[in-house]
């Protein structure tokens, strides 16, 4: 469990620029990314016609009263275009942002509670809880009308449930953290098998579960944006006010304690609401893998170790990433929407290798 | 009163880690806990920071009990500087000082100026002021203490816990963080518990120490009326020799070898004898020793000024009869030589070189014969010791004759005395 990678050495005023310079870049960054990620997606639509599209709708008219006169496309073509615009690429991406910033967040407080670099949103069997749920609706066609609606409400369900259900089980001997990973890895482990087994007798849905474990943002539309968005920023919020805690947590329960932390309230308070944010997330893309896991790692390695910004700062980085990783797809794959944890794995991966590389031996030199 | 405990029994399952421990702590008084590994020393520290209920008794700060404190009020009352807090994340060491802090904020407030001043303050006290802007984990292992130290005393509370603070430094660390720690309690300012294994780091720096063993109190009182080698060998089950620090004035022990290691026949603790053992430039060394561990009171001479053997016979609290060097023996020296023979229950005649200045001793020692049992060690064969051209050869052969026994060799001595020695003559 020791992890001397994870020891990052940013120290001194001239880190202290050095940070500041990220913020400002990552910043620009993601607004440059925002805006050429709507020249991404399913089809190709001329990128002067994509802002002016754009900024007709922003503005309500006001900016850019008629998007489609005078273009060299057919009225009803650009008619087309504004509804894939606007009620395609747009809640896309927003959602793209919502859920990277969602399971970003959550990666970093699991991270902190369990002190642990290897945790991620779905170390407690969320995602197992989640699948479950969503299999439930495409193996037995349940409420297929609804689909839209409730796919993310069982997915929900079977997520928080899951997590509840191993807070639960873990709270008799709560005193451990070791206890609850163990609990979280035991119960996952139980509902994989439970879905191997529905997938076994009900071949029917199970590609759309694969595709479903490796999370989408198909569901994506300004009304799910709106749910996710208020649940994330509501969820973000309460998490984000516990980087003192979690700063005294990393010294250790006791000495946090020691120190007034209530570590046993906030452990369970975190664990809580990393859950909830999780299941959020989870309840309308799936299981998008790599996003919880590397956003905390980047924003200790450049900004450093405080939780008042790893939390927020890997909520802005996992937003950014996701977001990336959709772009990816567009790119590599132009006109399709693939399952984007193929691509937070294919774009994360080598980078975090990277970090991990250049980290070890930066470390390697000054710690002790 | 800072702190106070009363009957605390604490239980692990069929354990019994505290049993009915009684403590007080006076305010701006620095009181060490002292005990071997497993004696209750953690379990005590623990009861106080709240992290385990007592199954009887009562733990209360500044008389209120620890259970109806809050986290947060406890932790304004009570600092604890843990054994083996080793961050792991390269904080800077001003921030990770500012974590003390924590129980006088709010989750949105920032940190106010007070609180820098504060944190500034503590590095000073500390001495790490120049390392504010460093990484923790640039510090080495006793600034590193320093800072968790640091810490602690950021959180400004009156009553400071420290459990086995200085057992990873080296020995120039482990007096400075003590000496910092005492300076906290002068002038009645913090109140200081601290567990330290060391007895005499804690003979030297705390106002009273209380020893635990097997979970129980068994001492209780300032350095000087605690520490003794009946204590050391009771409770930590280790033979040591009793000391004063002739600058502090504190008593220290010098731990020998474990009660166990030398088992001593029943009854044969401390007072058989004396013995006294005739001996010079370091002759004497393995007899003296091998007595002593057995658990005879010496005395030993007449030996000269800065011969080795009376270093040893002093070290072991043996009386001695000294003459200046090189010189032969005085009259005096003679007097005070037949008064440490008169009371011996026995006389080790060691295989020393004899000369004309330490010859008297032989021919004291023959007067002796009718009265003390005298044993002599058998001479290695072809080595030249008679530099009094026979003489001394002559006076051996008269000890042979009017009885004393030859022994050869420490084991045979010990063997011999033992014999000679009841064991209830104590």
């Amino acid at each position: 469990m020791t992890t001397r990678w994870l020891e990052v050495r940013r120290t001194g005023p001239r880190g202290t620029r050095r940070r500041w310079l990220a913020a400002v870049a990552l910043l620009v960054g993601s607004v440059g990314l925002v805006a050429g990620s709507t020249l991404l997606g399913t089809v190709a639509i001329p990128p002067q016609l994509v802002f002016q599209i754009l900024l007709h709708q922003v503005s309500n008219g006001g900016l850019y009263p008629a998007p489609c006169a005078g273009v060299t496309v057919s009225q009803p073509l650009c008619g087309a275009y504004v509804v894939i615009i606007w009620q395609l690429y747009v809640p896309e991406i927003l959602l793209a942002l919502i859920v990277g910033a969602a399971l970003g967040i959550s990666g970093g407080a699991l991270q902190g509670i369990f002190r642990n670099p290897l945790a991620d949103p779905f170390l407690l069997g969320i995602s197992s809880g989640g699948t479950i749920g969503a299999a439930v609706i495409y193996v037995y066609r349940f409420q297929e009308a609804n689909a839209d609606l409730f796919l993310p409400l069982f997915a929900f369900i079977g997520s928080v449930g899951t997590g509840l259900l191993i807070l639960g089980i873990a709270r008799g001997r709560f005193s451990s953290v070791e206890t609850l990973l163990l609990t979280g890895v035991a119960l996952a482990n139980l509902l994989s098998a439970i879905l191997s087994l529905i997938l076994l007798y009900n071949p029917a849905g199970s590609d759309q579960v694969t595709f479903w474990l490796l999370g989408g943002l198909g569901l994506a539309t300004w009304q799910v944006d709106g749910i996710a968005c208020g649940a994330v920023l509501i969820l973000a919020t309460a998490l984000a006010l516990h980087g003192r805690e979690l700063n005294l947590i990393q010294l250790g329960h006791d000495v946090a304690q020691s120190a007034g932390v209530d570590a046993r309230r906030v452990r369970v308070r975190v664990i809580l609401l990393a859950s909830l944010t999780t299941a959020v997330a989870v309840a309308f893309t799936g299981i998008i893998g790599f996003v919880g896991l590397v956003s905390p790692h980047i924003v200790r390695r450049v900004w450093g170790t405080d939780y008042r910004v790893v939390l927020p700062g890997a909520a802005a980085v996992g937003a950014v990433f996701l977001l990336a990783a959709r772009d990816v797809n567009y790119l590599l794959f132009p006109g399709s929407l693939l399952p984007l944890g193929i691509f937070t794995a294919f774009a994360g991966v080598p980078f975090f290798l990277y970090l991990l590389y250049r980290q070890r031996t930066a470390s390697t030199m000054g710690a002790p | 009163m800072p702190l106070r405990l009363s009957g605390v029994t604490v239980r692990f399952g069929a354990r019994t880690a505290l049993a009915d421990v009684h403590l007080e702590a006076r305010p701006g008084e620095f009181v060490a806990l002292a005990g071997p590994n497993g004696s209750g020393k953690t379990t005590l520290l623990r009861a106080v920071l709240g992290f385990l209920a007592p199954d009887q008794g009562a733990v209360e700060l500044f008389g209120r009990p620890v259970s109806s404190l809050t986290v947060l009020e406890r932790a304004r009352s009570v600092a604890w500087v843990p054994q083996g807090e080793s961050p792991r994340d390269d904080v800077r060491l001003f921030d990770y000082v500012l974590y003390g802090r924590y129980p006088y904020h709010g989750p949105l407030d920032a940190e106010t100026a007070d609180d820098r001043a504060i944190a500034s303050r503590v590095l000073e006290e500390v001495g790490l002021a120049d390392r504010a802007e460093d990484g923790i984990l640039s510090l080495s292992g006793g600034e590193r203490q320093r800072a968790i130290l640091g810490r602690a005393l950021a959180q400004t509370s009156p009553l400071l816990l420290l459990d086995e603070p200085t057992s990873h430094l080296d020995i120039g660390h482990q007096l400075d963080l003590l000496d910092r720690v005492r300076r906290l309690t002068e002038g009645g300012k913090a109140t200081v518990v601290a567990a330290l294994h060391d007895l005499n780091l804690a003979a030297r720096f705390a106002d009273r120490i209380v020893v635990l063993s097997r979970g129980r109190r068994v001492a209780d009182g300032p350095p000087s009326a605690v520490i003794s080698e009946e204590l050391l060998a009771e409770v930590w089950g280790v033979v040591a020799d009793l000391r004063r620090d002739p600058r502090s004035g504190s008593p220290y022990l010098l731990p020998h070898h474990l009660v166990s290691a030398h088992p001593s026949p029943p009854g044969a603790r401390i007072g058989r004898g004396p013995v006294h053992v005739v001996g010079g430039g370091g002759s004497g060394g393995p007899y003296l020793r091998a007595l002593s561990e057995a658990g005879y009171r010496l005395t030993a001479g007449a030996l000269n000024l800065l011969d080795s053997d009376l270093e040893t016979a002093e070290s072991l609290g043996a009386l001695t009869a000294v003459e200046v060097p090189f010189a032969p023996l005085g009259a005096e020296v003679r007097q005070r030589l037949r008064t440490l023979l008169d009371a011996a229950a026995a006389i080790v005649v060691a295989p020393f070189p004899v000369g004309p200045s330490n010859l008297p001793n032989l021919e004291e020692v023959r007067g002796y014969l009718a009265r003390t049992p005298v044993l002599f060690v058998r001479r290695p064969p072809g080595e030249e010791w008679d530099f009094v051209g026979g003489r001394a050869r002559a006076l051996e052969e008269e000890l042979r004759r009017g009885g004393a026994r030859e022994v050869d060799g420490v084991p045979e001595m010990l063997a011999t005395v033992a014999d000679l020695l009841p064991r209830t003559s104590a």
